[in-house]
C-alpha cells in the first residue's frame, strides 16, 4: 500500500468535509464537517510520519496535537451554536445572513 | 517773427505722435464724470475736456501741416517688440498725406463733439459717449501714422471694439443691443480675415512696412493662385470696414446708435477700411483677380447700395447706404489702381457726408420722428438746416465746383482708358445718389407739413455752428484742393465728363425734383413693381439672407457640437462614474452573510491559487 493512497483518501475525504461545510443547513453539522476536515488532516500527518518519519515519527505527535485542539475548537464551536441557538431560536444557517451587503 | 514761427511748425511737427495720445488721454480723463464716479455735478465737463483736446489736436496737425507741405515724408520707427527673429517695429510717417488724414480727422471731430454737446442736451452718458469719440479719434490718427499693415490691424480692431461700445451707448433699447452685435460680428469677420492676410504676408515679404510692401510687390515672384487669395483676404478687412456688399447690414443697424456718432463714422470711420486698402494696393494690384473683385464689390454696392438708399424712409438709413456707396467708389478706385483718387474721394466725401448727417440730425433732434413719410415743408422755416443740406448734397455729387465734382471727374477720367463700362457705373451712381438725396429733401423740406412737422423750431447753437462751419468748409473745398495742387489744368480739363457729370446730376436730381417736390405723382409713391420696391426697402432681404446662410449654419454646428459634447465627451467621463456605482452597487450582492458562501469563495480562491501555482509543474 503506497502512501499515495492514503494521501488520496485523506484528500478524499477533506472534499467530502469541504462539501459538508459548504452545503449543511444545520450548524452541528457544519462543526462535523470541520471535524471530517480535521481527520483527514491527521490521516495525512499519521501517514507521512509513518513512511518518511519513521524514526522521529514527528507527525504523530502533530496529530495529538491536532485532535487536543479540535477537541477544544469543537466545544467553543457548540458553545457559539448554543449561544445563538438561545437568541435566534434555530440553527439555521440559512436563518444567519444578517451581516450582508 | 517768423522764425520763431518756423521753429514752432518743427516742434509741431516732430511731437505728431502727441496727437493720438492726447485724445486718448483725454478720452480716458472723461471717465471721471461717469454718472458712478462723478454723482454731484453732472457729465458736462467730460465733453468739454475732449472738445478742448479735440481742437488742440487739430491746431498741432495744422501747424504740423504746414511745416511737412511740399516736404519728402519723413518716417521714425519705435521697435514694439523683439521676440527670436521677429521683430515688431512701428514706423510712423510724417507726410502731408498722413497729417492733411489727422487734420480731417481732428477737425470733423471737433465739429462733431460740439454739435453732440446741443444733441446730448437731454442725456446723462456724455462721459461715455466722449470717451468712445475719443477713443476713435485716437485710433484713427494712429491708424494714419502708423506705417505698418500689422499695426493697422491692430488699430481696424481696437475700432471695431469702439464701434460696439459707441453703437450700445444707450443699450437698454433692443434694437441698439443686436445693432452693435451685428457691427462688431460683421466687422470682426472681414478683420480676421484680414489677419490671415497679414500673416500669410509675413513669409512672402519678410516686412509689413507699407513702403517695404511695395518694393517687394515691384518684383515679387510668387504663385498667381497665393496673390490671387492673399489679395482677396486684404480685400476683405476693408470690405465689412467699409459696410461693402455682402458685408454691410452693420452700417444700416449701426444708425441705431447716438448721432453725433454717425457723423463721425458715416465720414470717417468707415474711410479707415478704404486707408487700408489704398496702402495695400500694391499687394493687390500683383493679382488682377484680387484687382477685379475689388472693383465687382465696389461696383455692386456702389449701384444697388444707392438703389436701397431710394427706397428707405428712415433718414439716416437712407444716408448710410449712400455711404456704403461711396465706399464703393473708393474700391473702385483703387482696384482699378488709382490710389490718389481713391485719397481725393474720400477726403471730399467726408466733409460732405458729415455735413449732409448734420443737416438731418438737426430735423430729427427737434421733430423726434425719422421717418420721412411724415416730414415736410419746414423748408422756410428751417433754412439754416436745408441750406446746408444742399450743400452737403452738392459736395456730394458731381455737380461743379465743388470737391465731389473734381474727385468723380478725376475718377471719370482714370476709368476712361481702360474700363469705360465703370465710367458708366459712377455716372449711374451719381445720378441714382442726386436722385436719393433730392428725394430727401424734397420730403424733408418742401411740401406740406405734417402733424410731426407742424412746430419745428431750429435748433441750439451748438448744432447750428459746427452745421455752418461745416458748410463753409465744403464750399471751400476746391480752394483747399487747388491749395494741394490737386485740381487738373484748366486746359487740360476733359469737357465731355464734364458734361456727362453734370447731366447725371440733372437728370438725378431732375426726376428727384419732379417726383417729390412736384405735385404730379401721388404720395406716397408706389413703383410699377411693388415687389421690387419691397425689395430695396428691405436692403434686399439682406437679413434673411444672413439669418438663412451663415447664422442658421453656425448656429446648427454649434448646437450639433453642443449636443456632442453633452452626449458623447460628458457621457463618457459620466460613464465611467456610473459602470463604477453600477459595478458597486451590483457587486456588493456578493456579500451574501451566509457564512458558508464565503467558505465556498475561500475554497474557491485557494484551489485556484493551487492550480494556477501548480499548472508549469502539471504541463
Amino acid at each position: 500500500m503506497p502512501l499515495e493512497f492514503f494521501l488520496l483518501l485523506a484528500a478524499a475525504l477533506f472534499c467530502i468535509g469541504i462539501y459538508g461545510l459548504v452545503t449543511s443547513r444545520n450548524a452541528v453539522r457544519v462543526l462535523m464537517s470541520v471535524e471530517l476536515l480535521l481527520n483527514a488532516v491527521n490521516l495525512n500527518l499519521v501517514s507521512f510520519s509513518n513512511y518518511l518519519d519513521g524514526a522521529n515519527i514527528r507527525g504523530q505527535v502533530f496529530t495529538v496535537f491536532v485532535i487536543t485542539v479540535a477537541a477544544a475548537e469543537a466545544a467553543v464551536g457548540l458553545a457559539i451554536i448554543l449561544a445563538i441557538y438561545r437568541s435566534r431560536d434555530t440553527i439555521d444557517m440559512e436563518q444567519f445572513n444578517l451581516l450582508k451587503w | 517773427m517768423s522764425q520763431a514761427l518756423e521753429s514752432v511748425q518743427q516742434a509741431s511737427l516732430s511731437t505728431v505722435y502727441w496727437i493720438p495720445i492726447y485724445t486718448l488721454l483725454s478720452g480716458m480723463a472723461s471717465v471721471f464724470w461717469s454718472p458712478a464716479g462723478f454723482r454731484r455735478t453732472g457729465p458736462r465737463p467730460a465733453g468739454y475736456i475732449n472738445i478742448v483736446t479735440a481742437g488742440v489736436g487739430f491746431v498741432h496737425s495744422l501747424l504740423a501741416l504746414t511745416a511737412i507741405w511740399g516736404e519728402p515724408a519723413q518716417e521714425i520707427s519705435v521697435n514694439w517688440l523683439t521676440v527670436s527673429d521677429l521683430q515688431l517695429i512701428l514706423p510712423l510717417e510724417y507726410s502731408s498725406q498722413t497729417i492733411g488724414a489727422i487734420s480731417t480727422i481732428t477737425g470733423l471731430n471737433i465739429l462733431a463733439q460740439l454739435y453732440a454737446v446741443g444733441y446730448l442736451e437731454m442725456d446723462w452718458g456724455w462721459a461715455r459717449f466722449y470717451a468712445s469719440i475719443s477713443l476713435f479719434e485716437a485710433g484713427m490718427c494712429a491708424l494714419a501714422l502708423f506705417n505698418s499693415l500689422f499695426f493697422s490691424y491692430v488699430i481696424l480692431e481696437i475700432l471695431t471694439l469702439g464701434t460696439y461700445l459707441l453703437v450700445g451707448i444707450w443699450f437698454n433699447q433692443s434694437l441698439v443691443v443686436t445693432g452693435a452685435r451685428d457691427a462688431f460680428l460683421t466687422k470682426r469677420v472681414g478683420d480676421l480675415i484680414l489677419l490671415m492676410a497679414v500673416v500669410a504676408l509675413w513669409p512672402l515679404a519678410g516686412t509689413w512696412h507699407y513702403g517695404d510692401l511695395a518694393t517687394w510687390a515691384d518684383q515679387a515672384s510668387v504663385a498667381p493662385l497665393t496673390l490671387t487669395l492673399l489679395g482677396l483676404a486684404l480685400m476683405s478687412g476693408p470690405l465689412g470696414k467699409c459696410a461693402q456688399f455682402p458685408l454691410h447690414l452693420w452700417l444700416d443697424e449701426a444708425m441705431e446708435g447716438p448721432l453725433p456718432a454717425s457723423i463721425l463714422r458715416n465720414a470717417v470711420v468707415v474711410g479707415t477700411g478704404a486707408w487700408v486698402l489704398i496702402k495695400v494696393q500694391p499687394v493687390l494690384a500683383l493679382s488682377p483677380v484680387a484687382s477685379a473683385a475689388v472693383v465687382w464689390v465696389g461696383a455692386t454696392t456702389a449701384v444697388g447700395a444707392t438703389l436701397v438708399a431710394i427706397a428707405q424712409i428712415d433718414l439716416k438709413r437712407a444716408l448710410s447706404y449712400s455711404v456704403s456707396a461711396y465706399m464703393g467708389l473708393v474700391f473702385i478706385a483703387v482696384g482699378t489702381g488709382h490710389t490718389d483718387t481713391a485719397l481725393l474721394l474720400m477726403f471730399t466725401y467726408a466733409v460732405s457726408m458729415a455735413l449732409l448727417v448734420m443737416s438731418t440730425g438737426t430735423i430729427i433732434w427737434s421733430n423726434i420722428t425719422q421717418d420721412v413719410t411724415q416730414m415736410g415743408g419746414v423748408w422756410a422755416r428751417r433754412p439754416i438746416s436745408g441750406l446746408a443740406f444742399l450743400v452737403g448734397a452738392a459736395g456730394l455729387v458731381g455737380l461743379p465746383p465743388l470737391g465731389g465734382f473734381w474727385a468723380l471727374l478725376r475718377l471719370l477720367t482714370d476709368l476712361w482708358t481702360d474700363h469705360p463700362l465703370l465710367v458708366g457705373v459712377v455716372l449711374l451712381v451719381n445720378a441714382l445718389t442726386t436722385l436719393s438725396l433730392a428725394r430727401l429733401f424734397g420730403l424733408v423740406f418742401m411740401g406740406q407739413p405734417h402733424a410731426m412737422m407742424a412746430r419745428s423750431p431750429e435748433v441750439l447753437w451748438p448744432m447750428v455752428v459746427p452745421m455752418t462751419v461745416l458748410s463753409g468748409v465744403v464750399l471751400h473745398v476746391p480752394m483747399i484742393l487747388n491749395q494741394a495742387s490737386a485740381l487738373p489744368d484748366w486746359a487740360m480739363l476733359e469737357k465731355p465728363f464734364v458734361l456727362l457729370l453734370l447731366w447725371s446730376c440733372l437728370l438725378g436730381g431732375g426726376i428727384g425734383g419732379v417726383l417729390y417736390i412736384g405735385k404730379l405723382t401721388p404720395r406716397p409713391i408706389r413703383l410699377f413693381w411693388p415687389q421690387l420696391q419691397k425689395a430695396f426697402a428691405n436692403d434686399l432681404y439682406t437679413a434673411e439672407i444672413y439669418r438663412g446662410t451663415i447664422i442658421l449654419a453656425v448656429n446648427q454646428v454649434s448646437r450639433l457640437v453642443n449636443w456632442f459634447d453633452r452626449i458623447f465627451v460628458d457621457g463618457a467621463v459620466n460613464g465611467v462614474g456610473l459602470a463604477t456605482l453600477f459595478g458597486g452597487q451590483t457587486l456588493k450582492y456578493n456579500n451574501t452573510g451566509a457564512g458558508q458562501f464565503y467558505l465556498l469563495s475561500i475554497v474557491i480562491g485557494v484551489t485556484l491559487l493551487i492550480l494556477a501555482l501548480a499548472y508549469p509543474l502539471l504541463s
